[in-house]
């Protein structure tokens, strides 16, 4: 009953979005009579569509397992919170989640007030039939509303023990928050072009929208990532893998995208190009959904194979790609040549930078897709891991980040005066250099290039350092938000230069009762315990350490899941202020001695904690674009 | 110029595209099968009845090998199957894969016995050898050489689609003596 | 009786084993370590030895450790496991003719880039 008429409302809204897509093709879009009409439509549109996720929210939450979804991934034994969480576990539940958010964003974005009504009603039209487009998807062919016949199974089946996870219940809606917020500027883009009106500063009104979808893109990377080296067992926290990829491309675009859109106004070819980055970042987007859904990749996420659902995701993408791109370039006419950009300028640093995230994003869209290229034409299998994108990805940052520093000093519409300001960046060498001699002196010979990346992360933060203290002193103006992601950035290259310099690992086989000892950390075998649980059993074994004048235990685990017969090793991690000390255990050998794997992952914490600085900088730029317009 | 840019916007996408869609509309049916040839691994392993030792020369002709385990259930699944091949006269070599002598045996007592000779492979280092993940896996082997592998549980399906194209290319006899 | 049911328990997924990880030194220890993180787990959808407790990837990475301790080269434990479960469990892609595009491409990418964005800022 209840699961029909969620069924039913769902319909119903894919209909109403279809009509507020009419509606802004037939009406008079100047007016507010119609913008008044525009919004109702799709704010009805929208809440019919919430009513019925929450209706299956409460399907799932009440064991209803007359839904074949729910039967396959949840159970009557999981906590409230994971039967939840298990909506988004596999295919259609998180595609209905991707839904609700697209049109989330596309309901706070309608409330807002823009005074270019034909544009803002444009975009609503735009993203309404990309909402209709998803939803016909959904319910065609990944529909999360159907029934198992003829009798409803008793109890669910278990889901994946891996995915009973708190963090692997808020990292899919983060990530998803972050792709399909890039809707907003993409079809206000779309607007644009359409109206033909020069004049509308679109990229200001999608400002904010934008930086709060890279914010949560950022976010949800990180919980990814930092979900992954908790889980996994092998203590990275970063594995290339195909998924991991088609998330970076869209942030590796829209922090592109984000820098554009402060320089648009500089330029027109700016401006063109601030338009080809927001189609780029939507389209990015859509394609990681793509990927994940249609089969096509193995790999840890990938939802069941079907070449069906493959196929309509890659005509509907076809269809907003090939129309949006022929839109945009029927309009390119529209700006008449502009002045040119004045060599070494602010705008044309962060055009170069562009350059460098274009050579990024094709990179990995190459190691995404060359096994697939290789075994169409080869019909054999290979595959492409660490070493390829870590060959390309370190020169480039390294690159990027000696023209980021360089571009510290660069002012808008003049060219860079070399001369005051090589002298703070000399100083900020100077420093580096220090630095990296220091590390080297601990740790030894290590590869060339990951030492010019330590550097350049030190350069970095000793040059924003530089130039906070000099403009407080001079009491000059600090772009703060800047300072802040920057000196992430700076931050996060440092941390995953030291991790891969000091990071050390050691495998033991120990019995009960013996100890070990790895760099002056001591390491007991206490203790080893069965214990069986709801839905596993475990062999829990404890040891007692002692680091850095710290006692503590630590007790990894092997678990057997009786539902699947599945089998996962627990890590135990021990959290010190410059590293991780990680412990899993492995399997029993002939003797009764157990493989014991020790890892020192080092200033992995501040891997994330620049993500954080980075996410929490765009939250200042938002909060400061409020307040101004207050 | 821009009209250069135009193109290129629209054939990278393009290329993009076909590429997709040509790799989508393959056909993939069976992503178990491969059949990449080898020679048989060389190896001496023994029995599971007998404790007499088996080593690849004492394997003539054409036959398969199956691996399985006690402890496998979806080994049970394609049991069915595999005897109706043995009582068609094909010879099925068993691989042993990972298992307990006595739990083999008692398997094979209360299931049936679909092999001829059953090679006890306790470590697993033949199956290793031969690039096996898991059981159950199927190869089809002649003359000293492996021509075709499946891995997962074979049946009726799996057999004509995958194992007879190639029996039948080569004008292979697979007939126990 | 603890050690019978814990041997059971495991049974499924080892292999009885005699080698123990006893690495002579640092260098092979890391040889080891770096090895297994490149070399794809056979059996799971994606990832490495060192992130896969299958039994097949135990397996392997033993054999991996025991090839470490005869000397065997980086080489030749690559070509021994992808002779035997095929070269996509290489994750580090070789470089040869078939797979020039792959390594060379994002340099051409940026070259022509830069060269665009030189080269038109002077017309």
């Amino acid at each position: 009953m209840i699961l029909d008429i969620a069924h039913y409302l769902s319909i119903l809204s894919t209909a109403i979005f279809m009509l507020t897509f009419t509606l802004v093709l037939i009406l008079d879009r100047s007016v507010s009579h119609s913008t008044l009409l525009i919004k109702r439509s799709y704010s009805h549109a929208f809440l019919l569509f919430l009513i019925s996720f929450l209706l299956y929210v409460y399907l799932a939450l009440t064991d209803n397992f007359s839904v074949s979804y729910i039967a396959q991934h949840s159970n009557s034994l999981l906590p409230n919170f994971y039967k939840v969480t298990s909506i988004w576990s596999a295919h259609e539940g998180s595609m209905f989640l991707w839904i609700i958010f697209l049109s989330l964003w596309g309901f706070i974005f309608n409330l807002s007030t823009d005074r270019d009504l034909k544009v803002k009603n444009l975009s609503i039209g735009i993203i309404s039939i990309i909402i209709v487009g998803f939803q016909l998807f959904l319910l065609i062919t990944s529909n999360p509303f159907e029934v198992v016949l003829p009798f409803a199974p008793e109890n669910g089946a278990d889901i994946n023990p891996v995915l009973q996870d708190p963090a692997l219940a808020i990292h899919p809606p983060t990530l998803y928050l972050g792709y399909v917020g890039f809707v907003i500027p993409f079809a206000y883009a779309l607007a644009f072009l359409i109206n033909k009106d020069q004049s509308i500063e679109w990229e200001k009104k999608v400002k904010s929208w934008s930086v709060m979808a890279w914010v949560f893109l950022t976010i949800g990377i990180s919980l990814g990532s930092w979900w992954a080296y908790y889980e996994l067992g092998w203590g990275g926290y970063w594995f290339w893998d195909p998924v991991e990829n088609v998330a970076l491309m869209p942030w590796l675009a829209a922090t592109a995208f984000l820098h554009s859109l402060s320089v648009a106004s500089k330029s027109n070819v700016l401006r063109i190009w601030t338009l080809l980055l927001s189609i780029i970042v939507f389209s990015l987007s859509l394609f990681g959904a793509f990927i994940v859904r249609s089969g096509i990749i193995d790999s840890i996420h990938s939802f069941a194979n079907d070449p069906q659902r493959g196929m309509y995701l890659l005509a509907f993408i076809a269809v907003i790609l090939f129309v949006s791109l022929g839109l945009f370039a029927s309009r390119l006419n529209m700006f008449e040549s502009s002045k040119n950009i004045k060599a070494l300028s602010k705008e044309s640093f962060i055009s170069l930078n562009n350059i460098f995230f274009g050579v990024l994003i094709f990179s990995t869209m190459m190691g995404i897709t060359y096994p697939l290229i290789y075994e169409l034409i080869y019909d054999q299998k290979i595959s492409v891991g660490a070493p390829f994108y870590n060959a390309i990805y370190a020169p480039i940052t390294i690159l990027a980040t000696m023209i980021l520093v360089i571009s510290i000093d660069s002012r808008w519409g003049r060219t860079i005066d070399t001369g005051r300001s090589f002298n703070m960046l000399y100083i900020s060498l100077a420093m580096g250099l220090i630095g990296l001699s220091l590390i080297r002196y601990f740790a030894g010979d290590m590869s060339f290039i990951i030492m010019i990346s330590f550097l350049m992360g030190l350069i970095i933060i000793f040059r924003y350092l530089i130039l906070v203290v000099k403009n407080i002193l001079e009491k000059k103006y600090i772009n703060t938000p800047s300072v802040i992601a920057h000196t992430g950035l700076g931050l996060l290259i440092l941390s995953i230069s030291a991790n891969s310099i000091l990071s050390s690992e050691k495998v033991f086989n120990m019995k009960p009762n013996e100890v070990r000892e790895f760099e002056n950390i001591r390491i007991e075998f206490n203790d080893l315990e069965l214990l069986n649980n709801s839905n596993h059993d475990s062999i829990k074994a404890t040891f007692a350490l002692d680091a850095n004048g710290k006692s503590f235990y630590l007790s990894p685990e092997k678990r057997k899941y009786f539902a699947r017969g599945q089998i996962t090793s627990e890590t135990a991690i021990k959290i010190m202020p410059m590293r991780d000390i990680y412990l899993t255990i492995g399997e029993q050998l002939e003797g009764g001695q157990w493989v014991v794997n020790v890892q020192l992952n080092y200033f992995i914490r501040f891997i994330w904690f620049s993500a954080a600085m980075m996410a929490f900088s765009g939250l200042l730029i938002i909060s400061n674009i409020i307040r101004r317009k207050s | 110029m821009k009209l250069l840019l135009k193109i290129i916007i629209f054939i990278i996408p393009l290329i993009i595209f076909s590429f997709f869609y040509l790799y989508l509309s393959k056909d993939n049916s069976y992503p178990g099968a491969d059949y990449k040839k080898f020679d048989l691994p060389a190896f001496e392993l023994q029995s599971l009845y007998d404790e007499n030792f088996i080593s690849n020369n004492l394997l003539e002709g054409t036959y398969l090998v199956n691996v399985w385990a006690s402890w496998c259930i979806t080994c049970r699944v394609e049991h069915g199957f595999l005897t109706e091949l043995s009582n068609n006269n094909i010879n099925i070599v068993g691989l042993n894969y990972k298992d307990n002598r006595d739990d083999a045996i008692e398997w094979l007592v209360k299931y049936g016995n679909p092999y001829g000779v059953v090679i006890h492979d306790l470590k697993g280092s033949l199956a290793l050898d031969m690039g096996v993940t898991g059981a159950p896996e199927t190869f089809l082997v002649t003359d000293q050489r492996v021509i075709a592998h499946y891995r997962g549980e074979i049946n009726n399906m799996i057999w004509n689609d995958v194992f007879l194209p190639v029996i039948k290319e080569r004008g292979l006899v697979i007939d126990a003596k | 009786m603890l050690n019978k049911f814990l041997f059971l328990f495991f049974i499924s997924f080892t292999l009885l084993a005699e080698s123990y990880y006893d690495f002579q030194n640092d260098e092979d220890e890391k040889r080891f370590f770096n090895l297994i993180k490149e070399i794809r787990c056979p059996k799971c959808t994606s990832g490495s030895l060192a992130s896969s407790n299958a039994p097949v990837s135990e397996d392997l990475k033993k054999i991996i450790a025991e090839m470490i301790e005869d000397n065997k080269s980086n080489e030749d434990i690559k070509s021994y496991i992808s002779d035997r479960f095929g070269k996509e469990t290489l994750y580090d892609t070789p470089i040869e003719p078939k797979t020039y595009a792959l390594w060379y491409s994002p340099f051409v990418f940026l070259l022509v880039c830069l060269m665009i964005f030189f080269f038109r800022k002077k017309a």
